[in-house]
C-alpha cells in the first residue's frame, strides 16, 4: 500500500510484525519550528523517511508593495524581512538603492551602519543560541541568558533609533539622525555585557555532554553539498568554506577593518552553533574597532539628496552578508520613483530548501535540531 | 574646556581641513563589472560557438548574457564544466515582467575564481517555456517555484512545479504588471471592488 520505504527496506528487525509509515504534521504554531512554518515528516519508528517543508504562511508580498511604493517608503518594509536582524536588512536595502543612483555616503554614516548592523548580527545570533538551546533541551536556561544581553542590545538601539527591533534608522545615503552624547560608553558597556553572555553560553552549552553527544556528528555537510543545495553564511562555513560576502565581495567599509573569518570542519549541527559563537566575538571585534576609528563629528546623511529620488535605467544585484547567510538584492530602476522590480534573495529561504535532504535518515527528535540549527526566520523566508 | 585646549582643538581642526581625507566607503568601488572576466567569458564563448546567439554587456554590478531560452541549458552547462569559468553555485533566479513577454535572471559565481555573471534569459511573447536548472543545481528547484507562481513561467524537467509561497489552489501571478495592487475580490470571493491601497 504505502509507496514510502519500509522498515524492512531499511535493515531495521521488526520480528515478523507487519509496520506502516506514519505522518506527522509539525507546525505551523509550535515552538520548535521558530515562526509559522511547517512541515509533514513520515516516519518508521523513530526514523524519518521524508520530510516536505510547507511554507508561505507569512508572505506579505513584499517584491509587490516595493514596487509600488517611492523609494523612501518602502524602508519600513525591508526591516521586517530579517525581523531579527533589522538594521542588516535597511542597509541591505539602501545600499541597493545608492548603488543603482550612484549616492555617496558620509564616512561617520558608513562607520554608524556598521555599528548597528554588527550590533543587529549579535542580536540574532544570541537569539539563535537561545533558542537552539532549547530545542536541544536546556529548557528555559538559555532563552533567559539570549534575552538578557538581546534586551540590552534593544535599549541601546531604542535610544539611538527611538525603537527597538524595526528601528528604520537608516535612510538612503546615511541614517536618519546621529548618535546619542554617551553613545560611545553605553555601547562599550554593552559590550562588556556581550563578551559575558558569550561566556556564559560556553559554559552553559558549549562544554555542556548532552549537548555535544546530541549535536557532533549530526547531519555532516561537505562543501560541495552545500554549494549545491545554496546554503551560504554560518550553514556553509561550517564546511570548511572560508566564505563571507563581507571578505569576498566587500561593501560599506569592511575592507577597511580587522576580522577573522571562523569555519568548521565537518558541517555538522555542532560546528554550526560553534561558527556563530566565534562570529559573535568577531563582531565584538568589528564594533571597538569602528568605535576607536570613527570620525568624531561630521555629518551623518547625504546633504545634496533631491526631495524627491528619481532614478534612471539601472541594473545591480547587490550582496550584503546578512545574518543567515547572503542577503542579496536584485534591483532594477527604469525612470520614476518607484523601483520596476526589487527581488530578495533570502538565505534561510535557500537554506531551508536543503532541509529534506539535511533532515531524511535521522530520529524525529534530531530533525528538530536540524531545523534548529538552520537558524530559520520566517519573516524573510516567506517574504 | 581651558583655552589651551581650545586651541589645540582648533589647530586639530584647521589640520583636517587643510587635508581632507578620501571617502572610506567601497561600495561604488567594488562589487562592480570584472573586465578581465568579461574578456575571459567572451573569448571562451566565440570559441565554442561561433556565430553564437549570446550578447554580453554590463549592469552596475556584473557581467550579463543576454540568452535565449533554447540556449540556456548549454550556457549554464558550459559555464559549469569549463575550468576556466567553474561556476558551481546558482545564488538567485528572479523573474522580470518587461511587459512584452516574461524574462529570467540567474546569477552564479565561482567559489574556484570568485567571479560573478548574470544570465538574462528573454522568453518570446506568448511562450513562457523555459528548461529547468534543477538537473544541475540542487538550489533552482525552490528558486524555479517561486518565479513559477509569482510570474507564470513554465520550468521543463522540474519535479514538482506547485505553488510555494501562495495557497496551492490559487492560480494567479501576482508579480505580473498586470496584477492590480492588492485586488479585494481575489482574497474575499466580493466579484467586483476597487483595489485596496492607491500609493
Amino acid at each position: 500500500m504505502s509507496t514510502w520505504p519500509t522498515t524492512r527496506e531499511m535493515d531495521i528487525e521488526t520480528d515478523g510484525f507487519d509496520t506502516v509509515d506514519m505522518s506527522i504534521n509539525v507546525g505551523p504554531q509550535h515552538p520548535a519550528t521558530h515562526g509559522v512554518f511547517r512541515m509533514v515528516l513520515t516516519v518508521d519508528g523513530e526514523r524519518v523517511v521524508d520530510c516536505e517543508p510547507y511554507i508561505g504562511y507569512l508572505h506579505r508580498g513584499l517584491e509587490k508593495l516595493t514596487e509600488n511604493a517611492d523609494y523612501r517608503q518602502s524602508m519600513g518594509w525591508w526591516d521586517r524581512t530579517d525581523y531579527l536582524a533589522g538594521m542588516c536588512c535597511e542597509g541591505a536595502y539602501c545600499m541597493a538603492v545608492e548603488k543603482l543612483a550612484g549616492i555617496e555616503v558620509p564616512d561617520r554614516a558608513e562607520y554608524i551602519r556598521v555599528i548597528m548592523m554588527e550590533l543587529s548580527r549579535i542580536n540574532s545570533h544570541f537569539m539563535f543560541f537561545g533558542a537552539f538551546g532549547a530545542d536541544v533541551g536546556s529548557m528555559g536556561t538559555s532563552f533567559i541568558y539570549g534575552w538578557r544581553e538581546r534586551e540590552r542590545i534593544y535599549d541601546l538601539m531604542e535610544e539611538v533609533a527611538g525603537d527597538r527591533m524595526f528601528p528604520t534608522y537608516f535612510r538612503i545615503g546615511g541614517v536618519t539622525m546621529d548618535l546619542p552624547d554617551n553613545f560611545e560608553q553605553r555601547c562599550r558597556w554593552v559590550l562588556d555585557s556581550v563578551k559575558k553572555g558569550l561566556e556564559d553560553f560556553d559554559g552553559l552549552l558549549t562544554g555542556n555532554e548532552v549537548f555535544i553527544e546530541r549535536c557532533r556528528d549530526l547531519s555532516p555537510v561537505t562543501p560541495e553539498q552545500g554549494i549545491n543545495w545554496g546554503l551560504t553564511g554560518p550553514m556553509l562555513r561550517a564546511t570548511g568554506l572560508k566564505w563571507d560576502i563581507r571578505r569576498a565581495e566587500p561593501y560599506s567599509i569592511y575592507p577597511h577593518l580587522k576580522f577573522e573569518i571562523p569555519v568548521g570542519r565537518q558541517g555538522d549541527v555542532f560546528d554550526r552553533y560553534m561558527v556563530r559563537m566565534a562570529e559573535a566575538y568577531q563582531s565584538v571585534r568589528i564594533i571597538e574597532q569602528c568605535l576607536d576609528e570613527m570620525p568624531k563629528s561630521g555629518l551623518v546623511l547625504n546633504p545634496s539628496l533631491p526631495k524627491t529620488l528619481r532614478v534612471n535605467d539601472a541594473e545591480c544585484y547587490l550582496r550584503t552578508e546578512g545574518t543567515k547567510g547572503e542577503y542579496s538584492i536584485y534591483a532594477i530602476a527604469k525612470g520614476g520613483n518607484k523601483p520596476y522590480r526589487m527581488k530578495l534573495r533570502s538565505p534561510a529561504f535557500c537554506s531551508l530548501s536543503a532541509l529534506r535532504e539535511m533532515v531524511v535518515g535521522t530520529y524525529v527528535a534530531d530533525a528538530i535540531i536540524i531545523l534548529g540549527s538552520i537558524d530559520i526566520v520566517l519573516g524573510e523566508v516567506d517574504k | 574646556m581651558t583655552s589651551e585646549e581650545q586651541q589645540q582643538e582648533g589647530t586639530q581642526d584647521g589640520q583636517q581641513e587643510a587635508k581632507p581625507q578620501a571617502p572610506l566607503a567601497t561600495l561604488a568601488a567594488t562589487q562592480r563589472p570584472n573586465q578581465e572576466f568579461k574578456k575571459t567569458l567572451t573569448d571562451t564563448l566565440d570559441k565554442l560557438f561561433p556565430n553564437s546567439p549570446f550578447t554580453i554587456d554590463e549592469t552596475t554590478t556584473d557581467v550579463n548574457v543576454h540568452c535565449p531560452p533554447e540556449h540556456l541549458s548549454w550556457l549554464v552547462t558550459t559555464l559549469k564544466e569549463r575550468k576556466e569559468l567553474a561556476f558551481d553555485y546558482l545564488r538567485n533566479v528572479s523573474g522580470v515582467d518587461y511587459e512584452e513577454g516574461l524574462t529570467c535572471v540567474y546569477h552564479f559565481y565561482s567559489f574556484k575564481h570568485g567571479h560573478t555573471v548574470q544570465l538574462t534569459v528573454k522568453c518570446p511573447p506568448d511562450n513562457v517555456h523555459i528548461p529547468s536548472l534543477t538537473g544541475l543545481y540542487a538550489t533552482a528547484s525552490w528558486h524555479e517555484r517561486e518565479a513559477a507562481e509569482m510570474f507564470g513561467f513554465v520550468f521543463d524537467g522540474h519535479p514538482n512545479l506547485k505553488n510555494l509561497l501562495l495557497e496551492e489552489d490559487l492560480d494567479i501571478h501576482p508579480l505580473l504588471k498586470a496584477h492590480p495592487l492588492q485586488k479585494p475580490e481575489i482574497l474575499q470571493g466580493i466579484e467586483d471592488g476597487t483595489p485596496g491601497f492607491d500609493f
